[in-house]
């Protein structure tokens, strides 16, 4: 192998010395030839030709002879690549629509791919990533909730740390927030309760310092922080000496024991299952510090369970060894009470963080794909059409000695060059892409501050241009090399006209190309029509003109109920007093803000179904004024008074699902609903509120209760949000209700502003991503198509000159010439629309978890892009159409 | 042209050139003289088709090439088998008996 290479090596670069020797090598034959038959009485003359007529075409065997050699390749490489880039050099026009075309469609390509690339392939930053898993509760069947992950208990946590053998560690976390006071202006952190073990089951080491023991994590001895690296760098510009210092977190003294790498923010929201809520980016975490214990009455379910797995052990197993326990845990209440509430699904990380974008990503990646593909048919036939005009070139090749085989080299050489730089110029146009993705792609979107041009995007991109190359050098080369040589030669000095085979090539490449435009511009209409059907969805509320933020209050300052309500009630007072605030309210979970609290319910008179489904309803505090502040809707009765105290009768407002639900035909107004649990007292239901979303615009509302924040059992109400309707600017705003709280307590931060609108917008942020990309790569691949027609149309107008020429003479209209080469195109691409609907009518039945309201054969969509493509159609061969009919007779029957 | 002259069958000349090195190294001209006489003028080369084959077994390593000076004292190019291209020559040899006994076998019981 290696003698070989330097070998070929050895004959390219001393090649004049080579060819040299080869030349006086075969001239000898000839010559010893001559001679011998010389020998035998012949004339000089005639021995010579006799000689050189044994020997065969000299040029032949020189050349075969370098071919033998193996120079051959390297040689004639360069010698095509020059002239290709001569070629190309010559037609600039030409070239630049080709590598346009391909860097547009390279671009996009790789753009998707490093998305692709970042958040399926590359491995999640924890070492041994295999090995995490959550081992999530399971909400019982059939319950509504939007999501399947609830939340574990703490006695349900500490019997896992304790009997679980599958796992090496095991951890617990839950959301908290924080306020940083003592410098300065306070601020809100986004931090995490976690058990010691959950530093251990990501695996992750800290920059500085050290992570929790097992002793910090036992209650009263939790005041120890580690904190998140860029939080460190802005808050205390890296001070590495912080370690052991403490800070003051909701006005308790808490000491710094580590600082985590850069990047690490586990978790992060939008990796999270959608029954959690977890900051975007955690800045600090604290120990969990759980009591041991017995279960406590009424004791909320709030952690997350994450676990690393022992070696050797599979998930299943795990899960195997999960069902056991869930089992043991269900029949430890009596009379089946519990059935169905324990159940668990151990989910790998990999699975957790990428599991909702898989699908809408691999859609995307798809339909740019196909854009790549028309975008290399419509270069294949234009390549084609050009190599048409050059016939003569190949034939008079072909008559020198050129084998096919040597013709499809130098033809696929000429379409590698333009593709590789339309590729080079792709991987820039990928760069762009991908900033503008990191800039307007959807927040929720995981990993995505990871994207980069790495390596294997390189190679992706690299490999897309090589590939196009080939194909849509191929099929002119295919083209051509069928060509018949006598006859192209016969043909002389006449234009040629283009052989069947590549006439039939063009047409094949336009009806696919048709076909494809029409599935993705099918693919994008569905989107959009679910994305804006989505949009007009009513989704219980108005967000125009609200304003939210967060309160959190420290809970050694408020310690019980009474401390909380009197805060809120101050604070609501000095919002609605500020000039610009029309009104304003809390709430504990804002709409469309992610899951709420849910809860058993009893409803005493309610006799439940022979199935025994649980009576189940989502379970939300509010303040009077809620309902008026977000613009949702009272259908009967009343809402929340500020004479809805402790004192007075219990009340709740239910949503319009609850009371169809559980009061069908009725009127529940005057009714009794109450908590599951008999310690809590029944409520009176006084009104009946639109259903207001909370996951997504697409859920189906479930059966919601709100109760008044004064006349709240449980949860704490330490962090509220707070809505304002105000027609200030959000700075206005923002000042405003900083007066407004800081006149009331100077150490409260407000956090997290957004307007409530932006949340709607984050909801629908994934699906307007998909449809925009859809739509971009709908109409780049129509402007394709359009091109692709105009061109095969034109062709074949400037073709048919002569036979134009002839039905004019004999009396054919203009009109009747026009719409010949109209129905010429209106063939083609009724054609392409016939083979697009087949294909679409497949394709689109994949993607119907992606719709709204819309069927994935929607006629509506179907029959518009028809209508879309018949019209594009049209106008690309309007202009050739117009020119035929100008033909004049006379110029045309002399035109060869 | 006697007309009783059949074409090489493909393959076969890169044995033929094997095997007339084998006797001793031997320039472009002379082998072509060599394998007319050898078979009796009944196969035919086009003579221009050796050299190809000549270069492409040089670059296998079967052969190689040394110029020297032939009998009547001009410059040639002399090819001579490589110790590869003996074993190689053994290879096709018996390669090539066991393919025309097995095609003999099957022509004569039919």
């Amino acid at each position: 192998m290696f003698s070989d290479v330097l070998f070929r090596l050895k004959s390219l670069f001393r090649r004049n010395k080579v060819e040299s020797e080869l030349a006086e090598e075969l001239h000898a034959h000839i010559e010893r030839e001559t001679e011998k038959l010389l020998k035998v009485g012949m004339s000089r003359e005639d021995a010579h030709r006799r000689a050189r007529l044994l020997f065969g075409g000299f040029d032949k065997v020189n050349e075969e002879c370098r071919e033998a050699r193996g120079v051959y390749l390297l040689e004639t490489l360069l010698q095509d690549l020059r002239y290709a880039a001569r070629t190309l050099r010559k037609n600039p026009g030409f070239t630049a629509v080709v590598v346009l075309t391909l860097a547009l469609g390279i671009g996009a390509s790789t753009t998707v791919f490093s998305i692709v690339n970042t958040v399926l392939l590359n491995p999640l930053p924890y070492p041994a990533v295999e090995q995490i898993v959550f081992p999530w509760r399971l909400a019982p069947r059939g319950l509504q909730l939007g999501y399947n992950e609830i939340p574990w208990g703490r006695t349900e946590f500490l019997l896992f740390s304790k009997e679980l053998k599958t796992f090496q560690s095991l951890g617990a976390f839950k959301s908290d927030s924080f306020n940083l006071t003592g410098a300065g202006e306070p601020i809100r952190l986004n931090g995490l309760r976690a058990s010691a073990g959950f530093f251990h089951a990501l695996g992750t080491s800290p920059a500085l310092g050290r992570t929790f023991t097992s002793e910090e994590d036992a209650p009263g001895h939790e005041r120890v922080v580690v904190l998140g690296y860029s939080f460190w760098r802005e808050r205390f510009n890296g001070d590495a000496n912080l370690i052991g210092r403490s800070v003051e977190l909701n006005g308790a003294s808490y000491t710094v024991v580590g600082v985590m790498p850069d990047g690490f923010s586990f978790p992060h929201a939008e990796e999270m299952p959608g029954g959690f809520t977890f900051a975007r980016n955690v800045q600090i975490w604290v120990p969990l510090a759980l009591s041991a214990g017995p279960p406590i009455p009424g004791e909320a379910s709030e952690l997350a369970v994450i676990g690393r797995l022992k070696n050797g052990i599979s998930i299943s197993e795990a899960q195997a060894e999960m069902n056991l326990m869930t089992t043991r845990i269900e029949n430890q209440f009596p009379n089946g009470l519990a059935k169905g509430w324990y159940n668990s699904r151990v989910t790998s990380m990999t699975q957790q963080v990428t599991g909702d974008t898989r699908r809408p990503l691999l859609l995307i990646l798809g339909a740019v794909g196909i854009v790549l593909l028309i975008a290399c048919s419509n270069v294949a036939s234009l390549v084609l059409a050009r190599s048409l005009g050059r016939n003569r070139e190949f034939t008079l090749r072909a008559a020198l000695g050129a084998g096919r085989a040597r013709v499809a080299r130098q033809l696929l050489t000429e379409s590698l060059l333009p593709a590789v730089i339309g590729g080079t110029l792709g991987i820039a146009f990928a760069e762009v892409g991908i900033h503008f993705v990191k800039v307007f792609g959807p927040a929720n979107l995981p990993r995505l501050h990871e994207v980069v041009l790495d390596f294997r995007v390189l190679a992706f991109a690299a490999g897309c241009s090589i590939l196009t190359g080939i194909l849509f050098g191929l099929s002119p080369a295919i083209g051509m090399s069928r060509t018949d040589l006598a006859e192209s030669l016969n043909q002389g000095g006449q234009r040629v006209s283009g052989s069947g085979a590549s006439s039939r090539i063009r047409k094949t490449l336009l009806v696919c190309e048709i076909a494809l435009a029409f599935v993705l511009v099918i693919v994008a209409g569905l989107l959009a029509q679910s994305f804006f059907r989505l949009l007009s969805v009513d989704a219980g509320f108005h967000a125009d003109h609200v304003l939210t933020f967060e309160l959190s209050l420290p809970e050694l300052k408020y310690p019980d109920q009474q401390h909380i309500a009197a805060l809120y009630q101050h604070a609501l007072h000095s919002l609605q007093s500020q000039p610009g605030i029309e009104s304003a309210a809390i709430v504990e979970t804002l709409p469309i803000g992610g899951a709420t609290e849910s809860t058993g319910i009893r409803i005493p008179d309610w006799t439940p179904s022979k199935n025994g489904a649980r009576r189940y309803a989502n379970y939300t505090i509010a303040s009077p004024g809620f309902f008026a502040t977000v613009g949702a809707p009272i259908l009967r009765g009343r809402e929340f008074l500020e004479s809805d105290t402790a004192t007075s009768m219990p009340v709740t407002v239910i949503n319009d699902a609850m009371a169809k639900k559980f009061w069908p035909g009725q009127d529940p107004i005057g009714k009794q609903v109450g908590p599951g649990s008999p310690q809590y007292p029944l409520e009176t239901i006084v009104g009946i509120a639109a259903d207001v979303k909370h996951l997504s615009l697409r859920e189906e509302p479930g059966p919601e209760m709100y109760v008044p924040y004064m006349q709240k059992v449980w949860p704490s109400l330490l962090t509220m949000e707070v809505v304002l309707r105000t027609r200030l600017d959000v700075a206005g705003a923002v000042t405003s209700a900083r007066n407004a709280i800081r006149a009331i307590d100077a150490d409260l931060p407000i956090a997290n502003v957004r307007p409530l609108a932006s949340l709607v917008d984050d909801s629908v942020a994934q699906p307007k991503f998909s449809m925009l990309l859809l739509a971009a790569f709908g109409a780049f691949a129509l402007i394709l198509a359009c091109i692709g027609i105009y061109g095969v149309i034109s062709y074949s107008v400037a073709q048919r000159t002569r036979e134009i020429g002839v039905r004019v003479a004999l009396g054919a209209s203009r009109s009747n010439i026009f719409g010949m080469i109209i129905g010429q195109g209106a063939r083609l691409a009724g054609l392409g629309i016939a083979i697009g609907i087949a294909v679409a009518l497949g394709a689109t039945k994949m993607m119907s978890s992606f719709l709204y309201e819309v069927r994935p054969a929607d006629p509506t969509t179907f029959a518009a892009v028809c209508v879309i493509l018949m019209s594009v159609a049209a106008l690309a061969c309007y202009l050739p159409a117009r020119r035929a009919t100008r033909v004049d007779p006379l110029v045309a029957l002399r035109h060869d | 042209m006697p007309a009783d002259r059949i074409e090489l069958p493909q393959g076969t000349l890169d044995l033929l050139i094997l095997r007339t090195l084998a006797l001793e190294p031997q320039h472009g001209w002379a082998i072509s003289e060599r394998v007319q006489q050898i078979s009796k003028d009944v196969l035919q080369i086009q003579q221009g088709s050796l050299y190809p084959a000549l270069h492409r077994l040089e670059r296998r390593g079967w052969i190689k090439a040394h110029w020297g000076t032939s009998d009547n004292n001009r410059r040639a190019k002399y090819y001579e088998l490589t110790r590869t291209g003996r074993k190689q020559l053994a290879v096709e040899r018996t390669a090539w008996k066991k393919l025309t006994a097995a095609v003999a076998q099957i022509l004569e019981s039919a």
